[in-house]
């Protein structure tokens, strides 16, 4: 009894003494066990925790696996939200990745032309020729300060090969040996000189080669460096041993020789493959390549000024071709640098080559390939009826419609001969020896003055001539057994009636027969006609005149004329 | 895939390296071996169907000066342990070593090769002392690196143990 009273009487001192530490208590045990509270309570202080440690790498590992999965969730719950936030920074960032990206194409084409151009890419390509390696590899062994090539995570127990990286496509020697032998290697310094634990080895040079090892709990991370690394590539190093052993520290633990579990550990590897040039002279980059750009536009306009050119020169070789009877281009084209023309050839046409040097065009640039053939264009006609005849001096051969005349003194024997040989030259129809004659006697106009039958002064010559032609003529009629009519036929201008142009133009045919037929022929006989202005050689203009019916004096002239018409009546081809 | 560190153990010119060299075609020159102690190699092989490389570790030979680094046991999942039948103290190392190997990674699969079968005229090593030893629990193979009988059986016999 007492003892409970004992009992009581500590309680209620207790109650006395300690009442406010003990509500205290209790109201700290609520807040404890009150989830919300307490939720409360962490918001309250989180923010000042992360802003405190936000420079803190523990906190930012930390934070990336849940950050990704909730990110990684959210985009798969619905990708807008996140896509819109993203907007404004996606645009800037591709713009500066696509202009980062030209900026380094542009920095290697310009370094590959430096390269390519200059006095010591040539020395380089020299040395790359006596070494037997290849250019790219000198150039990168003079340029390069520094390049990582490999980078092993090797198992720290067993020295497995857990997992290797490497720049490039370079040829490596077994990297899961290489792991075991730097373990071993490693072990071997270790226990050779006795140092402590925290000691070892942390890098291995041989010659342009060193091999920075970085040690982990777990793992190591070994660099295989070409070069001399700064001593600022350390903490890239010991970074990546933190990161991997901070992301997979239990797989490391328990690592049982599978090293694919280990996979994704390789880009935080990656990131150790760095690597640093030489810096260059910094000269004005673009030089070169503008350089390069202008060399190539002038390389580019004089070609194609000089195609545009050549084919100027062919186009003109071409059509003087064309123009040159006997000759036909069939087709042409450029080959091996040669203007190749395939045609056909009269052999009485120009030489093509003649026609080439006659264009001003090398010769020598020119491959004519002609086949031969007989042209029927009336010149070449001619030529061919010419050389087949061969006419007697004073005799020339004239062409008409296919048939073939001349004019000139010929012997009989040479005429019957052409009569019978003409028919056979290609191109002509038949030989008729007054054809010729014909159209002398027709193309004259004699002219008249004024409103008189008196010849114009000055055509005594004309009328000579024509007097001795029809006398000729009325000769080879009669020799070839033909008779023919010609009709001489006056004219007058359109001033004055019919009543006074009519005879008028009559008395002025009759006077030309006067003058060049004073006495008749045997095989020819001669006519007049007057017409007055019924056939005018001028027809009425649109242009009023002074002059009357639209004519002015020299359209008059010409109209007061006597023309002459020969018509065949027996025998002879026309 | 999975890998496997395995250490060649044994006293001096048992034929480890020879045993090795009948195993696997090597990149790294004999040489390693006496200047770091160990000489490393590879030997992919199919062990019911599993895929597994082994990492053989060739440990310099023990004698009096030389002795096995515990370092270069470490993370091993297995071992050979070499014994030359015409020299019975080697066997006596080999027992020193297996006892130092579970010492350093704890009781992990070995087999014993007992080498230089072509001599086996010359041997040392009688069959009570054989039997005593498959007693005791160990498992052996006779093996010759000259002729290469049983090499290629004890490496094999040794990843299916170390898988199971």
């Amino acid at each position: 009894m007492a003892a409970a009273d004992d009992d009581d009487g500590i309680g209620s001192l207790r109650a006395i003494l300690l009442a406010p530490e003990q509500r205290q208590l209790e109201e700290l045990q609520v807040r404890l066990d009150d989830r919300d509270r307490r939720a409360h309570d962490i918001g309250e202080v989180l923010p000042l925790v992360l802003r405190e440690h936000a420079h803190d790498p523990q906190l930012a590992r930390a934070l990336t696996p849940p950050l990704e999965e909730a990110i990684t969730a959210s985009v798969k719950r619905n990708p807008k939200p996140l896509a819109d936030a993203l907007f404004p920074v996606m645009g800037p960032a591709i713009r500066k990745a696509v202009s980062a990206s030209l900026a380094s194409m542009v920095e290697s084409f310009n370094r590959t032309l430096e390269q390519a151009f200059s006095r010591r890419s040539i020395r380089w390509r020299l040395e790359a020729m006596r070494t037997g390696k290849s250019f790219a590899e000198v150039v990168m062994l003079k340029t390069l300060l520094y390049r990582v090539e490999q980078a092993f995570l090797i198992d720290r127990r067993s020295g497995l090969l857990l997992q290797h990286v490497q720049a490039g496509s370079g040829v490596v020697q077994d990297a899961d040996m290489v792991s075991g032998m730097l373990t071993a290697i490693r072990d071997f310094v270790q226990d050779s000189f006795k140092v402590s634990e925290t000691d070892s080895l942390e890098a291995l040079k041989v010659g342009e080669l060193s091999v920075w090892i970085e040690p982990g709990p777990q793992a190591i991370v070994a660099a295989v460096i070409r070069g001399s690394a700064p001593r600022d590539f350390r903490p890239t190093l010991q970074d990546a041993v933190e990161t991997i052993h901070l992301q997979f520290g239990d797989l490391l633990e328990r690592f049982e020789g599978d090293a694919s579990t280990l996979e994704p550990a390789r880009p935080t590897l990656e990131a150790c493959l760095q690597q640093q040039y030489r810096a260059e002279e910094r000269k004005p980059r673009t030089t070169a390549a503008w350089a390069f750009a202008v060399v190539v536009a002038l390389v580019l306009s004089a070609w194609t000024g000089l195609a545009w050119r050549s084919q100027a020169r062919d186009q003109r070789y071409l059509d003087a071709l064309r123009a040159e009877p006997g000759l036909t281009v069939v087709s042409s084209e450029r080959r091996g640098g040669k203007l190749v023309v395939t045609g056909l050839r009269d052999p009485l046409a120009k030489d093509p080559l003649a026609v080439a040097t006659a264009a001003g065009i090398d010769a020598a640039g020119i491959d004519g390939r002609w086949t031969a053939y007989q042209a029927l264009e009336p010149s070449l006609v001619l030529a061919r009826a010419t050389r087949i005849l061969q006419p007697p001096a004073g005799v020339t051969l004239s062409l008409a419609d296919g048939v073939l005349s001349f004019t000139g003194a010929a012997p009989g024997a040479w005429i019957a001969e052409a009569r019978r040989t003409a028919p056979l030259i290609a191109g002509v129809s038949a030989f008729d020896p007054l054809l010729a004659m014909i159209a002398i006697i027709e193309s004259p106009s004699l002219l008249f003055h004024k409103g008189t039958p008196i010849l114009v002064p000055g055509q005594d010559a004309e009328v000579q001539r024509l007097a001795e032609t029809l006398r000729d003529f009325d000769a080879r009629a009669a020799a070839a057994g033909q008779r023919f009519a010609i009709e001489i036929v006056g004219h007058t201008d359109a001033e004055g009636p019919d009543e006074t142009n009519l005879p008028l133009s009559k008395a002025r045919a009759d006077a030309v027969r006067d003058a060049i037929a004073p006495k008749p022929f045997t095989n020819v006989t001669i006519t007049t006609n007057g017409v007055g202005s019924r056939e005018p050689a001028v027809g009425p203009r649109d242009s009023p005149s002074s002059l009357g019916a639209g004519q002015n004096e020299a359209d008059n002239q010409r109209n007061r004329r006597v023309t002459l018409r020969v018509s065949r009546l027996t025998g002879g081809p026309r | 895939m999975i890998q496997k560190k395995i250490c060649m153990l044994g006293g001096f010119a048992v034929g480890k390296t020879s045993l090795v060299a009948r195993y696997v075609s090597s990149i790294f020159s004999d040489k390693y071996l006496s200047t770091v102690g160990v000489k490393i190699d590879k030997k992919q092989l199919n062990v019911d169907g599993k895929d597994v490389t082994m990492m053989l570790w060739d440990i310099y030979g023990q004698d009096d000066f030389q002795t096995v680094q515990p370092s270069q046991l470490r993370g091993m999942s297995g071992y050979l342990l070499v014994v030359d039948g015409t020299r019975r103290a080697t066997l006596e190392t080999a027992r020193q070593l297996q006892a130092k190997a579970t010492e350093a990674v704890g009781p992990v699969p070995f087999i014993l090769l007992l080498n230089k079968l072509d001599l086996a005229a010359q041997w040392e090593i009688d069959e009570p002392a054989f039997f005593k030893l498959v007693e005791d629990g160990w498992r052996v193979v006779r093996t010759s690196a000259k002729t290469g009988e049983g090499v290629e059986e004890a490496f094999e016999l040794l990843a299916r143990a170390m898988l199971r």
